[in-house]
């Protein structure tokens, strides 16, 4: 049986999911029928229609400076996001008896992102043929994709872990601390790691120079 | 051989020197639609100075200009410059080599007087000439001779606190001889005075401006913490100048950075038009730490011609000049001892197609000669004032040449290709020049003709496909179904 992007079953399922999140996300925790390699696809697709908006949405809708666009810093941005957002739900809903699995959470933020690339890609089409005072069409159409994407995300992380939708709120809310708070150490480690590796630098600097 | 090379090598280097702004001792550069800095041709290029060393009176030398505050062009074209540490009035010819007349007393009813500071000096279009005195706390009007017309002081009114003493710094005359006067530690606006000399009311007041922070903040604080806390004093004016239809330029300080300029109507009200970026405050980025950093300091403004207006900066010395559509045409000049750079800029003048900057630190006046580019610039913005867009085009591909960024030149095209109904080259231009607004227009009608012109072509298609997709649906499936079966039946 073919496995994970290669899968027809796979695929078909996640449309299935976007169309109805509640069955969809529950089957994917109770039956395995959601893809890894899929949610990672989706999230890479994500961050290239994400810089392919910035630098091809039209000129009358695109406030943005064409040389401030790193794509490959944006891609990189989206996956830190990305990982730094599963790691920090799963920390938290492993503390508080979420029943899923580390895999179920990076599916359902994965799957998530579907709305909003087809929208960012449709959008970023359409401003091309948008004049001014017709950019309403563009904004409206990113605006559902994201709306729908943050409600596919909130039913996907209540269906994995079983939770209420109050107690999903509320881990929601800790997620986002909690991936502060990872930000932080992550920043705090990277600097210990400059420092240190100053320190062994002007060792072997001093020690270059003195022998 | 070699020398055909030498002469090709000279031929190159021959137009590059002439616009080449590595002998400048400033930089010229302007803002792209980002806030990039975009360094351009120099619009003005540095012609000489003007010190009171060098100026003969009477015979015998003038001496150096001490302290002076203030200059002003006359309608006939002579240079009024307020010597302030001499405590006299310098008139100067038009060719700035001659010194025409020293005032430095008048006659009121007999007996001498003489000045003591004079700051600021003004001459209106009846041709008399309005100096403040500030020291002595009068506006003294006297006519170009020197004859003494009549004082300015005192002014009386309930708005003015009890014992204010009146200290002039800045005056300027409008049409009907209204004075206008900055005055010292006079929050309230500019000092409005009617022909016979009477106080008439403050104008132009600039309405203090707290943040909610600030406000939430107050409202938690003792009376007594709040009287050490700093004051929320409304920003003075620096400088004065009125334009041909009586409307004042006015020049305050800004902390903020965002609106160093005014434009009041008879009503004491800023009609000034901003551009895209709402700002007419200067430098748009600037440091934070240092002597040389902060927002620009604007300490006089200069109207000139057809709504161009040029503000001169104390803090790192530049003249920013703007349209009357508040666009930043062009910057230049800064701080240092070379020719060509200041210590202490105090006033900015215009005289024909050159500006004259005045120095109080090195007591002389910078002369500024207009460049082919800042020539360039300053008509076809004119023609624009005018209405005459479509002649500006010329002007604008001219700019082009020499700048290529230069963002109002691609508008100014893009608006005149518009017109002239050439749709795409519009849009190129209008893009380039960061003009959304003409941008889609446009575009609108490109899309428009491109629609029209392809619609048929389109429809065609669209039928066509539909016709094929009803033949297949209707014809080719039902019948493959069918040997499907029958082969199903077979098996």
């Amino acid at each position: 049986m073919k496995k994970g992007i290669f899968s027809g079953e796979k695929w078909k399922y996640l449309f299935y999911t976007v169309s109805h999140p509640n069955d969809g996300f529950y089957w994917i925790r109770h039956q395995d029928r959601g893809s890894v390699s899929i949610a990672v696809l989706l999230v890479i697709l994500y961050g290239v229609c994400f810089s392919m908006n910035r630098i091809y949405a039209s000129f009358v809708v695109n406030d943005i400076e064409p040389r401030t666009v790193n794509s490959i810093a944006e891609l990189a941005g989206v996956a830190i996001l990305f990982l730094v957002l599963c790691v920090g739900n799963w920390s938290v809903t492993c503390l508080m008896d979420g029943e899923g699995r580390f895999k179920d959470i990076v599916i359902a933020i994965g799957y998530s992102m579907l709305p909003v690339i087809v929208a960012t890609t449709a959008a970023t089409l359409i401003s091309q043929v948008v004049a001014e005072n017709e950019e309403a069409f563009y904004t409206i159409l990113i605006g559902i994709g994201t709306a729908y994407t943050v409600i596919m995300m909130l039913i996907g992380i209540m269906q994995i872990h079983n939770y209420t939708l109050g107690k999903t709120l509320i881990t929601l809310f800790l997620t986002v601390i909690a991936v502060l708070i990872i930000i932080f150490l992550a920043l705090l480690v990277i600097n210990f790691i400059t420092q240190v590796y100053s320190f062994l630098r002007s060792i072997y600097i001093e020690l270059i120079f003195r022998i | 051989m070699k020398k055909i090379i030498c002469c090709l090598l000279l031929l190159c280097l021959l137009p590059a020197a002439a616009l080449a702004n590595d002998t400048l001792p400033y930089d010229c550069y302007n803002y792209d639609y980002w806030n990039n800095i975009l360094y351009t041709p120099a619009p003005y290029v540095p012609d000489g100075s003007l010190g009171g060393a060098g100026l003969m009176w009477e015979g015998s030398p003038l001496g150096a200009f001490r302290s002076p505050q203030d200059l002003c062009v006359s309608p006939d074209g002579k240079i009024y410059l307020a010597d302030t540490g001499n405590n006299r009035i310098i008139v100067i010819d038009g060719g700035l080599k001659t010194v025409l007349q020293v005032i430095d007393h008048f006659e009121p009813d007999g007996a001498v007087q003489t000045f003591a500071s004079p700051t600021g000096v003004a001459v209106s279009q009846n041709r008399q000439l309005y100096v403040a005195d500030s020291q002595n706390h009068r506006i003294v009007v006297l006519e170009l001779d020197g004859t003494f017309v009549k004082y300015v002081q005192n002014p009386q009114s309930e708005v003015l606190d009890e014992g204010y003493i009146f200290t002039p710094l800045k005056v300027s005359v409008d049409y009907a001889d209204r004075v206008y006067c900055v005055a010292q530690n006079m929050f309230q606006g500019i000092m409005v005075f009617t022909a016979e000399g009477d106080f008439t009311g403050f104008f132009g007041t600039i309405s203090v401006k707290i943040s909610l922070w600030e406000k939430f903040w107050r409202k938690f604080s003792t009376k007594e913490e709040r009287s050490k806390q700093q004051l929320f004093i409304p920003t003075e004016f620096t400088g004065i100048d009125v334009d041909e239809e009586g409307f004042v330029y006015a020049s305050n300080k800004d902390t903020d950075g965002m609106q160093a300029v005014r434009r009041l109507n008879p009503k004491g009200q800023d009609v000034i038009r901003k551009g895209l970026k709402e700002n007419l405050g200067g430098d748009l980025v600037f440091g934070t730490v240092g002597n040389y950093s902060g927002p620009s300091q604007i300490v006089d403004v200069v109207y000139r011609d057809h709504g161009i207006y040029s503000l001169l900066d104390a803090r790192r010395g530049r003249v920013f000049t703007y349209d009357h559509e508040g666009n930043l045409l062009y910057i230049f000049g800064g701080i240092g001892t070379q020719e060509g750079t200041f210590r202490t800029p105090a006033a900015i003048e215009q005289l024909g197609s050159r500006l004259l900057v005045l120095d109080a630190q090195q007591g002389n006046v910078n002369i500024f000669s207009e460049t082919e580019y800042g020539r360039l610039i300053n008509q076809a913005v004119s023609l624009r004032y005018n209405g005459d867009e479509a002649l500006a085009v010329p002007l604008w591909s001219e700019v082009l040449r020499l700048d290529e960024n230069n963002e109002l030149a691609n508008a100014g095209i893009g608006k005149a290709y518009l017109s002239a109904g050439d749709n795409e080259k519009a849009m190129t231009y209008l893009r380039r020049g960061m003009n959304r607004a003409y941008y889609s227009v446009a575009f609108k009608r490109w899309r428009n003709e491109a629609l029209r012109g392809n619609i048929s072509w389109f429809l065609t298609t669209l039928i066509v496909l539909i016709a094929l997709t009803v033949v297949i649906r209707r014809v080719v499936l039902p019948r493959r179904a069918a040997r499907r079966k029958e082969r199903g039946h077979a098996a």
